[in-house]
């Protein structure tokens, strides 16, 4: 540490530049995942939060909601395998509606649940659908943005069906769609031009709660269906995967830039120090002495960076617009900060190497 | 008065069997307390070789070397290391100061190395450095000295750890004449007064009236003169 600060003291312009960068790349890392997972909260937060924790879906629907249709029959024959846990059909459908106020569409997409089941979404402003209501919703509360308010109607553009906005919930979106619950009778009031039977309830899926053992069983005795977990459910909505694979890949080169930055700028400068580790060690200094030194410096650099780089994530994302999806949670960063750190600890193990190969016998006999 | 450095029958052979080069041949010296001695001689002689081993950087092919009353010629690197901190003070070829401390920090330095009380090696170091005329010069980096006071902190750093014995690389060769004088003659006079040992590798004859014994060294042999 003595000479590691000392060093650092003595050649500033060389460690701020070097700094820099590395708070550059830190509030890159930052930024983006915040962005990745604000992404995935906009794109999805009516799975993410779903009270659920299995997804039965239709054989080969290739674990898409939006592809799957079951029958009431099934949920019978799933209801017998889960005896106690809960399971409850789910109805999901994209759609476009318009409000009375103007003629601008919005993009939906329909949840249709039993109200009172595990699914019923939490209601922040108004009140809940039940199993008698008609033509009455619970929406997401981005809806109020586009200027809607409790006692509005939207017009469902497929099926000409109004209907009546009685609550708001919150985090209630698919597929970057915000999620209007509605009930099963409604459910079929909006498939009224298609040939649906009478008795004959047709859905998505059947959400299910309950353990893994549960899930298993089903899979196994129910013919038709495939079970898979909430998780797995996310990368089947429309654009999920591929938004957050482009951005994950984007994080995943920054941190393997950080390294190889890192490594390149104290390779440098080891090298230019070669004989004065022949030195260092020719006067008694030892190895694991060297090695704390350069460890130190790689250490105080990366964390002055980090902790620059979280204060200006931080700073900007108070800038941003409300629309802008953004969310880093402390969790996030502390993986962040680890995975970090880890990979400068790396980037320093060339440098560390050659110390490690300095023979002190250079010291001797030579005109530096 | 007691041995400080001893090499009975010393050699060192590199490489291997049949393209082996032996670079030292039955080398015996003795260096005792107060002693400062000069080695001569052309270079490819072995001066440097025979520094390395004197010096604890080197483990001899044959002999033992004794510093202080200490066999080190079996040692381990690690041994070696904890040596070369605690009982041999180098002087090397240009001073060889670390760029980015300054002259009082270079000294204080050794003392971290061998675990001195913070407080301690401070005025050890500030005590140093003005007996050789330093004093007004101890927040200054390397770079705004002269050649001749490099030098002398050089010398300072090597008395820092009290070794056994001083062992210095033609500590005048980046020096003129009238400078590498007084910086031989400071070494000298160190010698004497605290009853250590010098061994001074050079090329310099015109040092050599400071140093009680020269001797010459060609071909890996040593001859007294």
């Amino acid at each position: 540490m003595f000479m590691a600060i000392r060093e650092l003291r003595h050649a500033k312009t060389r460690y701020i530049l070097i700094s820099l960068i590395m708070v550059l790349i830190a509030w890159l890392v930052l930024f983006v995942t915040g962005l990745a997972q604000g992404l995935s909260s906009d794109n999805a937060s009516s799975i993410q939060t779903m009270n659920a924790d299995y997804l039965v879906l239709q054989h080969n629907s290739d674990q898409r909601l939006t592809r799957s249709t079951l029958e009431h029959h099934t949920l019978e024959e799933v209801k017998q395998q889960t005896a106690n846990a809960e399971a409850t059909p789910l109805g999901v459908q994209m759609s476009t509606v318009t409000s009375d106020y103007n003629d601008k569409r919005i993009d939906v997409t329909y949840f249709a649940i039993n109200p009172q089941s595990m699914l019923a979404p939490q209601v922040v402003e108004g009140h809940m659908i039940n199993d008698s209501s008609s033509l009455e919703a619970v929406v997401d509360r981005s809806l109020k943005e586009k200027g809607l308010k409790l006692g509005d109607v939207i017009h469902d553009q497929a099926s000409g069906q109004a209907f009546t906005i009685i609550g708001f919930t919150k985090g209630q979106s698919f597929s970057h769609t915000p999620v209007v619950h509605i009930n099963f009778a409604d459910w079929k009031s909006i498939h009224q031009n298609r040939s649906i039977k009478e008795d004959e309830l047709a859905f998505n899926a059947i959400a299910v709660k309950g353990t893994k053992e549960i899930a298993d069983g089903i899979k196994t005795q129910v013919s038709g269906v495939e079970v898979i977990s909430k998780s797995q459910s996310l990368q089947g909505i429309p654009g999920y995967k591929e938004e957050q694979g482009s951005l994950l890949m984007m994080v995943a080169f920054l941190f393997i830039i950080a390294a190889f930055v890192l490594a390149v700028f104290f390779y440098v400068m080891t090298i230019q120090k070669m004989s004065q580790f022949g030195v260092l060690k020719a006067i008694g200094a030892k190895m694991s002495y060297l090695a704390r030194g350069l460890i130190s410096q790689v250490l105080m650099l990366s964390i002055i960076s980090l902790a620059i780089g979280i204060g200006l994530t931080y700073g900007v994302s108070l800038l941003l617009p409300e629309s802008m999806p953004f969310e880093l949670n402390a969790g996030v960063i502390t993986i962040c900060t680890i995975l970090f750190l880890f990979v400068s600890l790396l980037g320093s193990l060339l440098s560390l190497y050659r110390v490690a190969k300095v023979d002190a016998i250079e010291a001797i006999g030579r005109a530096a | 008065m007691s041995t400080q450095l001893r090499l009975d029958n010393v050699s060192k052979i590199y490489g291997a069997e049949d393209t082996s080069v032996k670079v030292l041949k039955d080398i015996s010296l003795e260096v005792k307390a107060g002693e400062f001695v000069a080695i001569v001689g052309p270079s490819g002689s072995g001066k440097s070789t025979f520094l390395s081993i004197a010096g604890a950087l080197l483990s001899p092919t044959n002999g033992t070397v004794t510093i202080g009353g200490q066999e080190i010629s079996r040692l381990s690197s690690q041994q070696l290391t904890d040596i070369r901190l605690q009982k041999i003070g180098f002087i090397f070829q240009s001073a060889n100061l670390i760029p980015y401390l300054t002259v009082r920090d270079q000294l204080i330095l050794i003392g971290e190395l061998a675990g001195m009380k913070k407080s301690h090696s401070k005025k050890k170091a500030t005590e140093l450095l003005s007996r050789l005329g330093l004093g007004h010069r101890l927040h200054h980096y390397p770079e705004s000295l002269s050649g001749g006071e490099r030098q002398r902190v050089a010398i300072a750093r090597a008395w820092m750890n009290d070794p056994e014995i001083i062992l210095a690389d033609e500590p005048t060769a980046s020096l003129d004449s009238e400078r590498g004088r007084d910086v031989v003659h400071m070494l000298a006079d160190e010698v004497k007064s605290r009853g250590k040992a010098a061994v001074m590798v050079t090329h310099d004859h015109r040092m050599l009236d400071l140093c009680d014994r020269v001797v010459h060294m060609e071909d890996g042999k040593l001859s007294v003169s």
